[in-house]
């Protein structure tokens, strides 16, 4: 089914436009930390037979994929999506189980599934999928989840798949489900003070439990059972005192910073960044690339990305006041709690007010599956602002 | 749902996006604005190396312009700590190429106190490796390649004991040297002319700045100040002598262990210029390379070097020996000068001295009647055992001093020996080293108390009187406290507590050569800066001038002469073809051993240029086996036809 001229026309172009702004500056930001650096010491003789564009070409790829799977998501009335929501979650588990059995593994954590010669990353698109599901779960219970135990039902829900992620092991995402959760639960009419006494408590029991944890290995001797593995650990510890071991845990904190904070107002300039050129950044392209816009860009640089990201999430919410229905709603409510959370838990990272956990910044960090999952729910939200009122012929 | 309900849930979405988007821009203006500057140094110190480019020391020449130690440019293997957790990779690597354990890699990286500085893991290293090192330069992180200039000796190991050589400063001299900009790492001269100028050989070192990528590879230069070359020494040496007196000794030990002699494996010959004291060469044997002692040396080098009972290190030119009958022209001039004898007198020799005990001459059957002159050339020992008991030791030992014999000449090498006059005064301060506490004082308390009685008067009488007096209570406490008659005797012929360093005879027979004037020996010329300007030049200096007649020295002159003029002076089979010559043999008892082996000698004898002095060790006869080494010597500084290299080693 293709869509009219007239429902084109109802596209929120601010949001598509900010997207393509988003994309493109991503696309420079990613050929400026990639380019090859040149030896000197090997200058004319080393052959670099290595694309300096190769890395953007694949992730122009990765936005033209991102861009069907918009288009495929505004193509049907998103109110179909509620009536498959039950074999969404249960495709979505056997995605997420199927990451452990035959995953592909980096930095201690296994993540991938290749199929031919693509490698997707299940735990991204269970986001879009369990905003989905978790939204058609919440349309009969808006208005109805004062007490405690109306919220039980809601947590059974993300028991199963937040058990796999933790599994793999992926902290970052396990907590982006849960900021999807308390996002959706508390548009959903959830009581707001329960839901910050829930995230307090929580916050607590994990803090005093990590706490000691620490407190009895280093006065007691004593190994308390912690829910997390040492690595995971030892970034909690290295966010605290990156100093602690500079050349070692605390190295990609250290230089991250390092990097954003010798940018200054106006940055450095494009491909003038000597943290990013010099590879003293990991994973520059991905994880920590917002360090290099910190770096070459600067302050204005970095504040104008940021910029961005606000203007697609206020007209998200714009656009969740003007959805047609609860299931709109919460689906936009959803979309907007994944896309903050990704921003102030990526930003936070690279600046050091957040620990490491290795979430990319939507849209802007290189991959493939974020970038679909990312386009896709920006699809649904245009979705849901297009379809807002009755179509009239 | 109502939309005022949605609105008023949204609006407090909305204000927590708003709090987390100024929370993250806050955040960024702390670091990027406020904390710039911190983050920009840090930036600065992750990027950039300071590499430090090494001056090369200044050169070092012979009188003649011969380059006598230049610089060569090396390629050192430097590797630096870039962080990892693991080199091991690196190491192994690394090892295989340089055909190194990766353990010894190891150690060398563990040594390396200072983290953030390169650790230098091999030098010298060929070309080829520096080709393989660059091939793998990606899977090397860290490892660089440096050119370090390194002391190069285009004659080989000549002159090694006087040049010294050059090391890495170790930690002690860095901490004494800290205010002259020394770091770890650089070179330093250890010991000879090398230790002596090092701050005119040192130079300024230079720099290069670069920027470099996380695994410490250079991405750009960006700038580099180049190094000041150290100043060249222009020496006084004479490489052709060097290079005889270097190669007759060789063969002087070769010689005498052919000839049964077994610990002949050591000697020492100094040739001076008469006319200023430049030491035109000096010559140690046996010597070292100084190239295994600039790097790094392995376990057996440094034993053979160091550890050899025939201690190549040392300098032997400023070892003091006992002369032998090189003396017996101080016993000579001391007779004539006080007027004990004439050079007319003669003195009857049987061939043994009685005076208590039998001294013996060297000649069974003895010379017959022998005058002055007679008693050098053929080295008479009953003429100056009679000689020196008649005049006293006083008059040998004031002798000896006018020629400065006994004190250092002050030559501008480390580690020069103080010879020994003997004296009543030098033997009981060397006897007092044996005896028992109780006896030493008492002994220092008699000879404190004669020598305030003795300072008061001045009658001769009570004089003689306090020091027989002395002499009594001395040998109350212990019979070889005093000096004795034989001691007189035996110092006549140079042996008993006399002990000079081949340096000191070398001046005292120039002295004698250009009538009476102690120059002070020196072997730098000139110091010149790179640019050509000399910054220093050496005068000769005059210590002294040796109060003696003209006429005496005149008739010591004679003697000399005679010494080689067949048929019976004792050098006589010396000097075919010289400009005539003057010399003196001598033959050095050394208890329990072989006997040390002297010549002294200078030349031409009508005007005097050159003098020398030789030393070969526990060799027997100085006059064939140390003789020799001086003939090889003078006919290098002649241009003559060097007599050891056209025979073949043995002369005599």
């Amino acid at each position: 089914m293709f869509m009219q001229s007239r429902m084109l026309k109802k596209i929120d172009y601010t949001i598509l436009f900010t997207v393509i702004i988003i994309i493109s500056y991503s696309l420079i930001i990613i050929y400026s930390a990639t380019k090859p650096v040149e030896l000197l010491s090997m200058a004319g003789s080393q052959v670099v037979n290595q694309d300096p564009l190769g890395v953007v070409k694949k992730q122009v790829l990765n936005v033209m994929l991102g861009f069907v799977a918009m288009a495929v998501l505004l193509c049907q009335h998103y109110e179909n999506l509620s009536k498959h929501v039950k074999l969404f979650y249960v495709v979505n588990l056997i995605m997420l189980a199927s990451v452990i059995f035959m995953g592909h593994s980096a930095l201690g954590a296994t993540r991938w599934i290749e199929i031919g010669s693509f490698r997707f990353q299940p735990s991204e698109f269970a986001k879009l999928i369990i905003i989905i599901c978790f939204a058609a779960f919440l349309v009969p219970r808006v208005g109805k989840l004062n007490r405690m135990r109306d919220l039980l039902p809601c947590f059974a829900f993300f028991v199963l798949p937040l058990g796999l992620i933790l599994k793999q092991p992926d902290l970052g995402t396990s907590l982006v489900f849960l900021a999807i959760m308390f996002g959706m639960l508390f548009a959903a009419g959830a009581r707001p003070l329960l839901l910050i006494s829930l995230i307090v408590g929580g916050l607590g029991t994990v803090s005093l439990w990590i706490w000691a944890h620490f407190w009895l290995l280093a006065n007691r001797g004593f190994n308390l059972w912690v829910p997390l593995k040492d690595y995971q650990l030892e970034r909690l510890l290295i966010f605290i005192d990156p100093w602690k071991d500079p050349l070692g845990d605390g190295y990609h904190v250290i230089q991250s910073q390092i990097a954003i904070g010798q940018g200054g107002l106006f940055g450095r300039g494009l491909f003038q960044g000597s943290q990013t050129h010099g590879n003293f950044l990991p994973i520059q392209e991905t994880d920590f690339i917002f360090s290099v816009v910190g770096e070459e860009f600067g302050f204005v640089g970095a504040v104008f990305l940021l910029a961005l990201f606000f203007i697609l999430i206020y007209r998200c919410i714009y656009i969740a006041v003007n959805a047609k229905d609860d299931f709109g709603y919460l689906l936009t409510v959803g979309v907007i709690s994944m896309i903050t959370f990704h921003v102030l838990v990526n930003v936070g990272m690279t600046t050091g007010v957040m620990p490491v956990t290795g979430i990319p910044l939507p849209m802007f960090s290189y991959g493939g599956s974020n970038m679909i999952t990312n386009l896709a729910a920006i699809g649904l939200v245009l979705n849901i602002n297009m379809r807002r009122q009755k179509i009239l012929f | 749902m109502e939309r005022k309900w949605i609105e008023s849930k949204m609006q407090v979405f909305l204000a927590i996006v708003c709090l987390i988007f100024v929370f993250l821009t806050g955040r960024l203006a702390y670091m990027q604005l406020l904390q710039n500057d911190r983050f920009t140094t840090l930036a600065r110190e992750n990027r950039i190396r300071l590499t430090n480019i090494t001056a090369p020391r200044g050169e070092v020449f012979d009188r003649n312009g011969i380059k006598l130690v230049g610089n060569q440019p090396v390629y050192t293997v430097t590797l630096v700590n870039l962080g990892q957790k693991d080199t091991s990779d690196v190491v192994q690597r690394l090892a295989s190429i340089l055909g190194l354990e990766p353990a010894e890699i190891q150690a060398k990286i563990d040594d390396q106190s200072r983290i953030y500085e390169p650790a230098k893991i091999a030098d010298r290293v060929s070309t080829e490796i520096v080709t393989r090192i660059k091939e793998q330069q990606l899977e090397l992180p860290g490892v660089d390649i440096a050119i370090e200039s390194q002391r190069d000796y285009p004659n080989g190991i000549m002159l090694a004991n006087v040049m010294g050589y050059v090391r890495e400063i170790n930690e002690e001299q860095l901490r004494t040297n800290r205010d002259k900009g020394y770091r770890l790492g650089d070179p330093f001269g250890q010991t000879g002319l090398e230790y002596t100028y090092e701050s005119y050989l040192r130079g300024v070192d230079g720099g290069r700045q670069v920027e470099v990528d996380s695994m410490a590879r250079p991405v750009r230069d960006l700038g580099v100040k180049d190094p000041v070359p150290g100043n060249n020494l222009i020496l006084t040496i004479d490489s052709r002598v060097q290079a005889a007196a270097e190669a007759a000794l060789a063969r002087a030990s070769q010689t005498a262990l052919a000839q049964g002699y077994a610990e002949a494996r050591a000697g020492a010959a100094v040739a001076l210029d008469v006319r200023t004291g430049a030491v035109l060469a000096m010559a140690s044997y046996p010597t070292y390379d100084p190239v295994k002692l600039s790097g790094v040396l392995t376990q057996k080098e440094s034993e053979e070097i160091f550890n050899s009972p025939w201690k190549p290190m040392l300098n032997r030119a400023l070892l003091a020996y006992a002369p032998g009958s090189t003396f017996k022209m101080i016993v000579a001039m001391a007779g004539l000068e006080s007027g004990i004898t004439t050079p007319e007198e003669t003195v009857s020799d049987p061939g043994y001295f009685f005076w208590g005990t039998t001294f013996r001459d060297w000649k069974p059957g003895g010379h017959g009647s022998v005058n002055l002159v007679k008693a050098i050339k053929v080295s008479c020992d009953t003429y100056f055992y009679q000689l020196g008991l008649r005049m006293g030791i006083d008059e040998i030992t004031s002798m000896a001093r006018r020629f400065g014999l006994g004190e250092k000449t002050g030559i501008e090498l480390p580690g020069e020996e103080s010879g020994v006059v003997p004296s009543p005064e030098s033997k009981l301060q060397l006897r007092l080293n044996y005896l028992s506490r109780e006896k030493r004082e008492k002994a220092l308390e008699v000879d404190r108390k004669y020598k305030e009685l003795l300072a008061k008067t001045t009658d001769e009488d009570q004089r003689r009187e306090l020091l027989k007096r002395r002499s009594e209570e001395l040998r109350a406490i212990e019979w070889e406290l005093d000096w004795h008659d034989y001691d007189t005797i035996i110092t006549s012929i140079g042996q008993g507590d006399n002990r000079y360093t081949p340096l000191e005879l070398a001046n005292y027979v120039a002295a004698i050569a250009n009538g009476g004037i102690r120059y002070k020996p020196y072997l730098v010329q000139k110091v010149v800066d790179p640019n050509g300007n000399v910054l220093k030049e050496a005068i000769p200096e005059e210590l002294g001038r040796a109060e003696v007649s003209p006429e005496t020295l005149a008739v010591i002159q004679q003697a000399m002469r005679e010494v080689t003029v067949p048929p019976d002076g004792t050098a006589a089979g010396l000097f075919k073809g010289f400009p005539p010559v003057a010399a003196k043999t001598g033959t050095a008892e050394v208890q329990g051993r072989d006997d040390h082996a002297l010549f002294v000698a200078y030349a031409p004898f009508d005007n005097p240029e050159i003098a020398v002095a030789v030393v070969v060790e526990h060799a027997g006869h100085g006059g064939s086996v140390a003789g020799p080494v001086a003939e090889d010597m003078l006919a290098a500084y002649f241009g003559l036809p060097i007599p050891g290299q056209m025979t073949g080693g043995i002369s005599q």
